[in-house]
């Protein structure tokens, strides 16, 4: 698996590491090997602490990549996350990477949808930015709880596209959920001609693949599974598909709408 | 350069280049972690459990942090052993270390089969029993009582001739009984410790963190535990140990070693450095250099103790 020879653990110097709104962080470092390899959808296992405690990695999608610079954003979940976020510029942390499957960037001529939710945007705005000399431009919906946790224009202003906003308050764009916005753009579009890719709460995918799955429309989710050791050894972070349990990690996050199960229970557990 | 440090252990018939290996489960069971390291380098590898049949494996969540260590019930998840033989053992065949095949059995009828399929496996150095998995219905039982345990080595013994590790669980009730069991059935080592079954719950939705309600408790927490357990096997018995639980770097390593552990098997700590294992024996080596040892063997069992143990052994758990 060529994937896998060519991973990086290395210690880096923080960048930067402030709150670019009322719930994300973002952290920035310099790794020359990790900018040259990382795709979309992959994700880096950050080491917060040298000591036992908290002993294991925390999972990171890449949130962008500019030469050798390298931005993650996220939100304050648990320990791990508080004790990242309490990180200044100049401490030093562990990177393991890049990691896992990525996001599909060739859709053969379909539309391109991401659908995001929460932090589920990060590696959706890598994939867009990422993708922005396609001919068919992209439209980016994504699903805030308020106003809070919209991100700046600033940060999505490398996107070629529309981009579409619905909270869960009513307080910015459109009021409800994101699948609302998806149901719309569904009024609009031919079905067939879109391919979804999407990243974000559980409950959120789900209502994404069941609407996909009414329309026949293909795509990917990205998973966000508890995870130890992010390397596929564990398997603590596996993933019910339609072939049995396969690890987010390594099989993963990135796994085809076809690939779950969809409807019976959840996808995702 | 000054002279070579020999590092080399010897078990039985065996004969390892160093001491350092890895706990079962830990390292895949197959190339998982070859773009990390060289397997080559290592005393020996450990494979994750194989069982007779498929093991889809527990339902998630399986796992969950706790302060310096984790629980986890995976629920021995793998492909069973014709997938093993026929598609991870040949990528072995070309490694130069010893490969020790994890094998468990819901029955002592499964665990004589194993054994059976993989005695004369080119590649095969030796076969752990795992008689002791937490997370898997029956999984204690066999360690649950010196018979049954001894039953177990005793007819895995008779079905092959690959040396055999048993790996017992510090949750027997009769801790020394069954090792002694064990030791008394031909076992040729063995490994301590497996994990400790814990818990925890998610206060917001009232539910367990482990699907399973109980995961297995591993990690640097559960360290000095696992050290006494090989103290007090390594006091009582004359048996290589295979030591784990917890062992995350030289240091830790060379506390099992000076305690009397024959290898030592470093477990959650690949999953937080993968390249952990490589570390400890180069750590290890930096030691002797320093206390100008030529001879792992100078290190091991050499703990100074001056008061007697007063108590009788391990208590009933």
């Amino acid at each position: 698996m060529s994937r896998r020879t060519f991973m990086f653990d290395q210690t880096v110097t923080i960048l930067e590491n402030k709150k670019v709104n009322a719930e994300y962080y973002k952290l920035a470092f310099r790794s020359k090997e990790l900018s040259r390899r990382v795709l979309p959808g992959q994700f880096v296992q950050v080491q917060v602490e040298a000591g036992p405690d908290p002993l294991l990695r925390r999972p990171f999608s890449y949130y962008r990549v500019m030469k050798s610079r390298i931005e993650l954003l996220y939100e304050i979940l648990g320990r791990g996350t508080q004790l990242l976020a309490e990180k200044k510029r100049g401490h030093h942390i562990k990177v393991l990477g890049p990691l896992g499957r990525p996001f599909s960037k060739n859709l053969h001529g379909k539309r391109r949808i991401l659908v995001g939710g929460g932090v589920g945007v990060p590696p959706l705005v890598f994939l867009a930015e990422a993708v922005k000399r396609e001919v068919r431009p992209l439209v980016f919906l994504i699903g805030c709880k308020s106003r809070a946790e919209v991100l700046p224009k600033r940060e999505l202003s490398e996107i070629r596209g529309e981009v579409r906003y619905a909270t869960n308050d009513g307080s910015y764009g459109k009021k409800g959920f994101a699948t609302v916005l998806l149901r719309d753009l569904l009024k609009r579009e031919d079905p067939k001609t879109l391919f979804i890719q999407t990243c974000g709460p559980r409950a959120m995918m789900e209502a994404v693949m069941t609407i996909a799955k009414r329309f026949g429309i293909e795509g990917e989710a990205s998973v966000d599974e508890r995870m130890a050791c992010g390397i596929g050894v564990c398997l603590g972070c596996v993933v019910k598909t339609k072939s049995g349990f396969k690890t987010s990690c390594v099989e993963g996050p990135v796994f085809r709408f076809d690939e779950m199960e969809v409807g019976a229970g959840s996808p995702c557990h | 350069m000054g002279r070579k440090i020999d590092l080399t252990t010897k078990i039985g018939q065996l004969t390892f280049k160093n001491p350092v290996t890895v706990a079962s489960g830990t390292f895949g069971s197959k190339d998982e972690l070859k773009g990390y390291l060289n397997y080559s380098v290592l005393g020996a590898i450990v494979t994750k459990t194989v069982t007779l049949k498929p093991r889809a494996g527990n339902p998630m969540p399986r796992i969950w942090e706790t302060p310096s260590g984790m629980l986890n019930a995976i629920g021995l998840q793998n492909k069973g052993i014709d997938d093993f033989i026929e598609n991870k053992i040949p990528f072995f065949r070309n490694i130069k270390t010893h490969l020790i095949v994890n094998i468990a059995g819901e029955s002592v009828h499964e665990f004589v089969n194993l054994a059976k399929r993989l005695d004369g496996e080119r590649g095969v150095s030796a076969l752990e029993l795992n008689i002791s998995c937490p997370n898997v219905k029956k999984g204690l039982e066999f360690c649950a009582s010196p018979e049954l345990a001894g039953e177990v080595v005793r007819a895995v013994k008779g079905a092959t001739r690959l040396p055999i590790f048993t790996k017992l669980s510090p949750e027997a009730r009769d801790f020394l009984g069954v090792a002694e069991a064990v030791i008394n059935s031909g076992s040729n080592a063995v490994s301590l410790i497996n994990t400790i079954r814990g818990m925890a719950v998610d206060i917001e939705n009232c539910r367990p963190q482990i699907a399973n309600v109980f995961g297995g408790l591993s990690g640097p927490a559960i360290r000095p535990i696992a050290l006494r357990y090989v103290y007090e096997v390594k006091k009582r018995f004359d048996v290589p140990v295979m030591a784990m639980g917890g062992i995350t770097n030289a240091q830790d390593a060379l506390e099992f070693l000076i305690t009397g552990a024959d290898l030592i098997a470093i477990g959650t700590a690949n999953f937080v450095n993968p390249r952990a294992t490589v570390e400890v024996l180069s750590g290890i080596k930096a030691y002797l250099k320093r206390k100008r040892y030529r001879s792992i063997d100078q290190v091991r069992g050499s703990l100074k103790v001056k008061v007697k143990l007063k108590r009788e052994g391990i208590p009933a758990g």
